[in-house]
C-alpha cells in the first residue's frame, strides 16, 4: 500500500493552522521550561482574549473585503471614556450638577463609543463609498487624537475593584477575559452559521454585485458589522483598561496589525467570502504563544517584530497556494 | 396596543432600566468639597515617611562594599536579600551606607573614593527617579489608590533631598573631607554595572 503526502493534502490543509500551533507549542515548550506550567497557560489565555475580542470583529470586516484599521485606537478611546467617567464624571458648573457613573455605566459608555466610531467608519464607506483603508485609516487618527483630548496624555487611573475585576478577576477558576472572549466568540460564530446576517457577510465578500442582485441590502449589512467591529474593539478597550486599572492614551497601538495577523493565520482571506471565527481564534492562539514564546525565550523585541512579520508573511503564502490549489 | 407601539414600549423600558443603573446624581459643589477632603497630601505623605519611616530605617542599610562583594559573589542571592523594588522588571533598589574621601566636586555630583571600595557618585544636582522611595520596601502599591500619587510621592521624596539633604552637604563639601552617607542606588538586575554606582543621598 503507497501513501504519498497527497493522501493527507486535504486533512493537513484544514488543520494547517492547528497544526501550526501545535509545532509552535512543542518547540517552545522543549526550549523553555516555563511554557507548560499552568500560570503561563492562563497568562497567554488571558493576554489572548483582548486581540479575540478585536480579531473576531476584525473577521467580519474582512469576510465583507473591507478592512478596519481604527481598532487599536477605537480601543483606546472606548477605554479611556468609561475610565474618564468613572473616575471623574461629568460635571455641569451651570446647573451646580454633578453626573456620576456607575462600573456599569462606565462599561455601558464604552461599548457605546466603540460602537458609534464604527458605525461612524460603515456610514463612511458605504455613504461616500469610501475605501474601507481610508475611511478606517482616518478614523485611526481622529479616535487617538480624541483619546489624548479626552485623557490630556496622561493614564486614568484608580478604577477600583469592581471595575479591575473584569480584567483580573477569576469565574470558576477561569480568568473572566477568557469567559467574556469566548462568549463572544460563540455568540458570533451562531450568527455567522445560523442567521441570515452571517451568509449576507460571506455573500457580500464572495461578490458585492451577486448579493446586491439577489436582494442584499449592502450598505446595511456593513455598517452593522463596521458597528459590530467597533462595539467588540470596545470590549478589548474595557478589557485592557480594567486589567491595568489604567486608561493609557497610547493603549491598542498597533493592535490592529495583531488582529489582521490573527485573521490571515486563522485563513480568512482578505479578498473576503472565505474564512471562519474559529480559524481566527486559532490564528489569536498563535500569535499570543508566539508573543508569550519569545518573551520566554528571552528574544529582543526587536527580532520579535520580525519573526512576528515572517510568520504573518508565510501564513499568506501558504494561504495563497492552498486556494490556488482548491 | 399594537406590535409596533409594544416594542418600542420594551425598547424605552430597557433604555430606562440601562440608564437607571449607570448614573447617579449629586450637586457638584458637595461633591467638590467631599472630593477636596479626601484628595491625597503627597508632601504631607511624603514628609511622614521620611521621618517615621525612611530614616529610622536607615540604620539597616548595608555597606556599600560589603553589597558589591556579595553582589560579585552570588548576585542573585544579594539582589534577594538587599534589593526592593514596586515595579516588575530588572531595576532594583539598595539602601546602602559608605564612608570615604571626597576626590571630586562636580556641578551634578560629588565623586567619593571608599575606603578599601571603589569610587562612588552622590547626586548633587539630578535627584530624580524612585530609588529613594523604594530602597527600603517600607511602601507598598496597595497604599495608593493610582500610580499618580504613588509617582508624586517619589517626586516629594527627591525634593526633601535635594532640600534638606543635598543642599547643605554641597554648601560644605571640600576636596578630601571625609564623608559618611547612607543613601539609594538602583541596579539593574540583568545588566548589572557596579563600576559607576551613583548614590541618592539620604543622610549624609
Amino acid at each position: 500500500m503507497q501513501i504519498s503526502l497527497q493522501t493527507y493534502r486535504p486533512a493537513l490543509l484544514k488543520f494547517q493552522s492547528l497544526i501550526a500551533l501545535l509545532i509552535l507549542c512543542l518547540t517552545i515548550g522543549l526550549l523553555s521550561d516555563k511554557f507548560f506550567t499552568v500560570a503561563n497557560g492562563w497568562n497567554v489565555l488571558r493576554q489572548i482574549s483582548v486581540n479575540v475580542c478585536i480579531s473576531v470583529g476584525m473577521t467580519l470586516v474582512v469576510l465583507t473585503a473591507g478592512i478596519d484599521l481604527s481598532v487599536g485606537s477605537v480601543l483606546a478611546l472606548s477605554g479611556a471614556i468609561a475610565a474618564g467617567l468613572l473616575r471623574n464624571g461629568i460635571e455641569l458648573p451651570a446647573s451646580n450638577l454633578y453626573i456620576g457613573f456607575t462600573v456599569f455605566g462606565a462599561i455601558v459608555a464604552g461599548l457605546l463609543t466603540g460602537s458609534v466610531l464604527g458605525w461612524f467608519n460603515g456610514w463612511a464607506i458605504t455613504r461616500f463609498k469610501l475605501p474601507p483603508f481610508v475611511a478606517t485609516l482616518a478614523m485611526l487618527t481622529i479616535a487617538r487624537g480624541l483619546t489624548m483630548l479626552w485623557t490630556e496624555g496622561f493614564p486614568i487611573t484608580g478604577l477600583g475593584d469592581s471595575f479591575t475585576f473584569l480584567g483580573t478577576g477569576w469565574l470558576l477558576g477561569i480568568p473572566l477575559p477568557v469567559w467574556i472572549s469566548g462568549g463572544i466568540v460563540l455568540v458570533v460564530v451562531l450568527l455567522m452559521d445560523q442567521t441570515r446576517f452571517g451568509r449576507y457577510v460571506y455573500a457580500i465578500g464572495g461578490s458585492e454585485s451577486a448579493a446586491r442582485l439577489s436582494g442584499v441590502n449592502i450598505n446595511r449589512i456593513k455598517m452593522l458589522v463596521y458597528t459590530m467591529a467597533g462595539g467588540l474593539a470596545a470590549v478589548g478597550g474595557l478589557l485592557v483598561t480594567s486589567r491595568l486599572d489604567s486608561a493609557q492614551p497610547n493603549a491598542g497601538t498597533s493592535y490592529e496589525l495583531d488582529s489582521i495577523a490573527a485573521v490571515v493565520i486563522g485563513g480568512t482571506s482578505l479578498s473576503g467570502g472565505r474564512g471562519s471565527i474559529l480559524g481566527t481564534v486559532q490564528g489569536a492562539v498563535i500569535i499570543g504563544v508566539l508573543n508569550n514564546g519569545l518573551v520566554l525565550l528571552n528574544v529582543s523585541p526587536f527580532w520579535q517584530q520580525v519573526v512576528k512579520g515572517i510568520v504573518i508573511l508565510l501564513a499568506v503564502i501558504i494561504d495563497k497556494s492552498s486556494s490556488r490549489n482548491d | 396596543m399594537n406590535k409596533n407601539g409594544l416594542k418600542y414600549g420594551v425598547l424605552v423600558l430597557l433604555l430606562a432600566v440601562v440608564a437607571y443603573n449607570s448614573v447617579y446624581f449629586r450637586k457638584l459643589d458637595e461633591k467638590k468639597a467631599s472630593a477636596a477632603t479626601t484628595k491625597f497630601d503627597a508632601a504631607a505623605y511624603a514628609d511622614a515617611f521620611w521621618k517615621t519611616k525612611l530614616l529610622p530605617d536607615s540604620g539597616k542599610a548595608i555597606e556599600l562594599n560589603m553589597l558589591i562583594q556579595e553582589l560579585k559573589t552570588d548576585k542573585d542571592k544579594a539582589f534577594e536579600a538587599h534589593s526592593h523594588a514596586l515595579s516588575i522588571g530588572n531595576l532594583r533598589y539598595f539602601l546602602v551606607r559608605g564612608t570615604g574621601k571626597i576626590t571630586a566636586i562636580g556641578d551634578h555630583d560629588v565623586t567619593v573614593l571608599l575606603a578599601n571600595g571603589p569610587e562612588v557618585t552622590i547626586a548633587t544636582e539630578y535627584v530624580f527617579g524612585n530609588a529613594a522611595r523604594d530602597a527600603s520596601g517600607q511602601i507598598r502599591l496597595t497604599d495608593f489608590d493610582n500610580t499618580m500619587d504613588l509617582n508624586n510621592v517619589s517626586s516629594e521624596i527627591n525634593k526633601i533631598i535635594r532640600n534638606r539633604v543635598v543642599a547643605p552637604f554641597k554648601a560644605s563639601a571640600k576636596t578630601g573631607q571625609e564623608v559618611s552617607f547612607i543613601g539609594a542606588i538602583e541596579l539593574n538586575r540583568e545588566h548589572l554595572h557596579t563600576d559607576a554606582i551613583e548614590v541618592i543621598p539620604i543622610h549624609i
